[in-house]
């Protein structure tokens, strides 16, 4: 139920504040703003080819809140979430930790499928169905990934609540850094809330919450946090480790590899 | 193979948009050549210092250090003196090799898979690879651009190495200028990873 609420309250609040890619604001497209931002991109650029005046940028008013929670963040993953990771991958070989990727990955079908299916795509949630149907009944429930030596369903890109609302034509609206999980923005969140929501790990939660004969429900949620604990380090690593300003690159990753997502 | 067969293939690979056009196919070659003999130093290497060290001589003839650091920095980078651009310009190929070298795990080497190229614009080509390591599959695409067809950008995932500089070094300059940009390229090479 909360979800629910905090769900549409998300989205009347993203609606307010997003940017429709056509139709409802003609003035936003006249040609004179185009050519004034195209002045200033110009005026950016060091040479012909750079284009990288506004590559990863976004509005972040909140960036003095935003880089407390960072570094906020930043101190737990180094207290709590390493040492977490580090064990969970101690504890673990390697191929049993790839089978349980494999598996919550097989499990979240819904999700990529249903955001396919939003966004339009019908011949990729076709594939998506092809890859789910390969891996639960010869990969067994999902465990071994045979998707990845089928050419055509190897490489499908994965679709998300965030990447639909992109489709549909919200912007990201304000910068958002969140306590523990890090950078998101409005709409990214509420993509996010979506995601959690249809993410079948969770669906226990829904289903019996308060039945005291089915406490197994809350198994699956945190599983799911502490199995992707790695490679999300990883990734925020990546981010961070060579940075003149970890906030700023981070923040800048962050946008890109959204985008691009959504692109594909 | 028939004629038909042969036919129906040309004529498939003909209108492929963007593959393999002259254009793109010296700045291909030239990548694939520099990947390889990168790959072959990293499974000489057994530490991450030592393909650092190994691969900075290659990385030097295929990569324009010069317009990377010249766009991490911005449009800031006009008002700085040649000796603070020649600084810049030595730390960021420092930052930039080591970033690199600290991708790879010595003794695991990466299965590349090259992808049709793209030409964005005249005297650029765009090659996007599949990369397959430690059982994770990434998209790393080449940013290669004329004269002499140098690497100047690496796109992981479609995160750009310079745009994710440019965002940081950008606000440095505008709050401290050419000295600040210089002393925090110079505090992230000092600071060990």
């Amino acid at each position: 139920m909360k979800t629910v609420v905090l769900l549409s309250l998300s989205v009347s609040l993203l609606a307010s504040c997003a940017t429709p890619k056509v139709g409802q604001h003609p003035a936003a497209n006249t040609p004179v703003e185009a050519t004034a931002k195209e002045k200033l991109l110009k005026s950016e650029a060091t040479d012909d080819l750079d284009d990288y005046a506004d590559a990863g940028q976004v509005n972040d008013p909140l960036e003095k809140l935003n880089r407390v929670t960072f570094w906020l963040n930043d101190g737990f993953y180094t207290v709590f979430f390493r040492p977490l990771s580090k064990g969970y991958e101690k504890v673990l070989p390697k191929f049993v930790r790839r089978g349980i990727d494999n598996v919550f990955e097989n499990v979240k079908y819904p999700v990529r499928m249903a955001n396919c299916v939003l966004q339009g795509k019908g011949e990729r949630a076709g594939l998506e169905t092809q890859k789910f149907v390969t891996n639960t009944l010869i990969g067994v429930g999902g465990l071994v990934r045979v998707s990845d030596k089928i050419n055509p369903i190897a490489d499908i890109p994965a679709e998300d609540c965030g990447q639909t609302l992109a489709q549909w034509g919200f912007g990201h609206g304000p910068y958002i850094v969140i306590p523990l999980f890090g950078p998101s923005s409005l709409r990214e969140f509420v993509g996010l809330a979506g995601d959690y929501a249809a993410h079948p790990a969770n669906y226990g939660l829904y289903l019996y919450n308060g039945n005291g004969n089915h406490d197994w429900m809350y198994i699956p949620p945190p599983s799911n946090t502490l199995r992707s604990m790695p490679d999300q380090l990883e990734k925020y690593d990546a981010a961070t480790q060579e940075a003149v300003d970890p906030y700023l690159s981070a923040r800048t990753a962050y946008i890109q590899q959204r985008d691009e997502a959504a692109k594909k | 193979m028939s004629y038909r067969v042969l036919l129906t293939l040309l004529l498939a690979l003909a209108t492929q948009p963007n593959v393999c056009t002259a254009a793109s196919a010296e700045p291909e070659t030239k990548l694939k050549g520099a990947v390889n003999e990168v790959l072959s130093v990293a499974n000489r290497s057994n530490s991450k210092a030592a393909i650092a060290t190994g691969v900075r001589p290659l990385l030097q003839r295929y990569i324009s250090f010069e317009t990377m650091t010249r766009r991490a920095v911005g449009p800031g980078w006009r008002s700085f003196d040649s000796s603070q651009q020649a600084r810049a310009t030595q730390l960021f190929t420092t930052l930039v090799i080591r970033t690199y070298a600290n991708k790879f795990t010595p003794g695991q080497l990466p299965e590349i898979q090259y992808r049709a190229a793209t030409e964005p614009a005249t005297g650029r080509v765009d090659v996007p690879t599949t990369v397959v390591y430690q059982g994770n599959r990434y998209t790393v695409t080449y940013r290669i651009e004329q004269p002499g067809w140098l690497i100047t950008d690496v796109v992981i995932e479609g995160v750009s190495m310079i745009a994710n500089y440019r965002s940081q070094l950008d606000a440095t300059f505008k709050k401290g200028g050419a000295e600040a940009v210089v002393q925090s390229l110079e505090s992230s090479v000092s600071k060990q990873p």
